[in-house]
């Protein structure tokens, strides 16, 4: 993915993202006018969205809006050609990946991605030693065992991790990022491939793990039904651009909505 | 998926640290006392040509032990170790080699070593020093680098490593034998050697760094993802593993006497990297079971090839014999077992899986 970075030296001053905002409440993940263009395209243009503490919003949008651009603009996989991301008040731009997870951005992938040869417990180590290590001011942080019951995986800690059913992967994999002991927690269509008994049980993970480690969650999911379960207010993204937020029963029957989710949203040329 | 039903696992936090420190000192005990044992006996009983055998192959597994740390947690194909292996040598005969010799040797040497003559212990630590240094220099280039790229990489630092020696007459002695050097270290030496090597190689890999470079190998992208800066961790197994290496080197020198640069290139490059991959490169003990299946089996081919008589029938000499079985061997082991012979697991989780397997057994029946 290479970037244009025409615009390297970027105008973003440290921890104050233009526009008279208030002081930044803690564990909150604030995201002010960004946008980042590949060539001419804009992927994401010009957004705008604060998740409060301890909030579950949902991001949705068509295929190619910019989700997994905005995803990886917050992650620090990308730079953002303008803008601002902040997390608990301290600036994500320019910080690597592995700085941004130090910085309390927790994630899992939209295909598992799981560590081959390690076991489950082993898996969540690796998140917990850079929390233990490196982690200051965040959620408190859960020893491994005690994350591992609370996930419902503590039977199966010695177990190789590939080596479990695909519905108690994507459950390592949030338990992994939850060791990290994020301030946000970043859900990439954490429902894909589920059985709709498991994303019933999904759902219900997604709230207790809210309540019990103090985090908020980003859901970005293509299931609408299970959006409309989970989220407390939803974000859409169409073109780069927010649609519109607000709580899921407005947005769904948002005619906007439903209009470029089932209209003529792909016809559309992005200019 | 009533996972959560059994979700009571051990609450004990305080003692997480404590029972991982205890499961890796286990597992390199059990390394430990097997290759001091095996070193041991073959001192107490084998004839001198064996224990000369023994000492040769324990050289050759601290060389495999040092290709672990780097090669088996970053899963990156190294062949640049020879190299690293020849510098220990090479510095260890440079700062050990008496002035009398070094008279016959370098006479011309550089930087007035020709008249340096320090004890072979000093020489050994300052050769491992600098051999370590020169492992954190390429190690910082090495690190940016992935995959193939990387791989690349060690192949020249070994061809630029042997041009040096080769090319740069008046400090290495060029094609020539370098010879003279104090034969200070002995067979005991040797396995002590070895045994530290492993536990080293052992401890790493099960430390929380070691964990962590693992999960990195997997995949980069999810470890950066969880905070696991890559790059730093695979420079610290980079330097470790030079420096275990460039020790094996500087043993090597102090057991030979004699030193040459060609015995450090591809040969023994490929020798242990085979040993390497036969053994299970992820797996410390398969370090171990690598070393000593090849030099068993080259060994055995070794005597056929000579000729030998069974039942009255003579046969004839088959020169070449042990580079093709070299061949067949590493073949037939990663037909049948992808992951080398131990599979990245290490001797008290084989023990385990046993126990295991021979239990259920004994339940069925």
């Amino acid at each position: 993915m290479t970037a244009m970075a025409l615009e390297a030296d970027l105008g973003v001053d440290e921890g104050a993202p233009k526009g008279p905002l208030p002081a930044a409440p803690a564990r909150c993940l604030d995201i002010v006018d960004l946008s980042k263009r590949f060539g001419g395209v804009y992927a994401v243009r010009g957004v705008t969205l604060r998740c409060g503490a301890g909030e579950i919003l949902g991001l949705i949008g068509p295929n190619g809006a910019g989700k997994s651009t905005l995803i990886n603009l917050i992650t620090g996989t990308l730079r953002p050609d303008t803008g601002a991301v902040t997390m608990d008040g301290r600036s994500l731009v320019g910080l690597t990946v592995p700085q941004c997870a130090r910085a309390g951005v927790g994630r899992t992938f939209q295909n598992i991605r799981l560590f081959a040869h390690l076991t489950v417990r082993q898996n969540v180590e690796v998140a917990h030693t850079t929390a233990s290590r490196h982690r200051v001011g965040g959620p408190e942080l859960h020893s491994i065992d005690d994350l591992l019951s609370r996930m419902g995986l503590a039977a199966l800690a010695e177990r190789m991790a590939t080596t479990l059913p695909y519905g108690l992967q994507r459950r390592l994999e949030i338990a992994r990022a939850l060791a990290l002991a994020p301030s946000y927690l970043l859900l990439d269509e954490p429902a894909a491939g589920m059985n709709d008994t498991e994303s019933e049980q999904l759902v219900d993970l997604i709230q207790k793990i809210r309540d019990d480690f103090g985090c908020g969650v980003l859901v970005i999911e293509h299931d609408l039904r299970f959006i409309r379960r989970v989220c407390e207010r939803v974000a859409v993204l169409h073109m780069g651009e927010i649609l519109t937020i607000g709580g899921p029963e407005d947005v769904l029957n948002d005619p906007r909505v439903i209009d470029v989710y089932i209209g003529g949203g792909d016809e559309e040329e992005p200019t | 998926m009533n996972t959560i039903s059994v979700a009571e696992g051990r609450r004990s936090p305080g003692l997480v640290l404590d029972a991982r420190l205890a499961g890796n000192a286990r597992g390199a005990l059990y390394l430990a006392v097997i290759a001091a044992a095996v070193g041991l006996l073959i001192m107490a009983f084998g004839s001198p040509f064996i224990v000369r055998l023994m000492a040769t192959a324990y050289i050759n597994l601290i060389v495999v032990v040092g290709l672990q740390i780097f090669m088996g947690n970053a899963n990156v194909v190294n062949i640049g170790h020879a190299g690293f292996m020849a510098l220990g040598a090479y510095f260890v005969a440079i700062f050990a080699t008496p002035v009398m010799m070094k008279a016959v040797v370098i006479p011309n040497a550089p930087f007035g070593m020709s008249g340096v003559e320090v004890g072979a212990l000093w020489a050994f630590l300052i050769s491992v020093a600098m051999t370590t240094l020169i492992g954190l220099i390429s190690g910082l280039v090495l690190v940016r680098l992935a995959g193939i790229a990387a791989t690349i990489l060690t192949i020249s630092i070994l061809v630029i490593v042997q041009g040096v020696l080769v090319t740069w007459t008046d400090l290495f002695r060029g094609a020539q034998a370098f010879f003279g050097i104090p034969k200070a270290v002995g067979p005991g030496l040797i396995i002590l050697a070895t045994v530290a090597a492993l536990v080293i190689a052992r401890m790493f890999k099960g430390s929380r760094a070691g964990v962590q470079l693992r999960a990195s190998a997997t995949d980069p992208l999810a470890a950066e993802a969880m905070g696991v800066d890559v790059k730093r961790l695979r420079l610290v197994a980079w330097v470790l593993g030079s420096a275990v290496v460039g020790c094996a080197g500087a043993l090597y020198a102090l057991y030979a006497g004699t030193i040459n640069a060609r015995a450090f290139y591809f040969h023994t490059a490929f020798l242990t990297l085979a040993m390497s991959i036969v053994g299970g490169m992820r797996s410390v003990t398969g370090a171990m079971v690598g070393v000593a299946l090849l030099t068993v089996l080259l060994e055995l081919i070794r005597i056929v090839e000579g000729g030998i008589t069974v039942f009255g029938i003579e046969f004839p000499d088959m020169l070449g014999l042990s580079g093709l079985m070299l061949g067949v061997i590493i073949v037939t082991v990663m037909c049948f077992r992808p992951d080398g012979f131990m599979g990245g697991h290490e001797i008290e989780e084989a023990i385990a899986a046993l126990r295991k397997r021979f239990g259920r057994g004994k339940d069925e029946s």
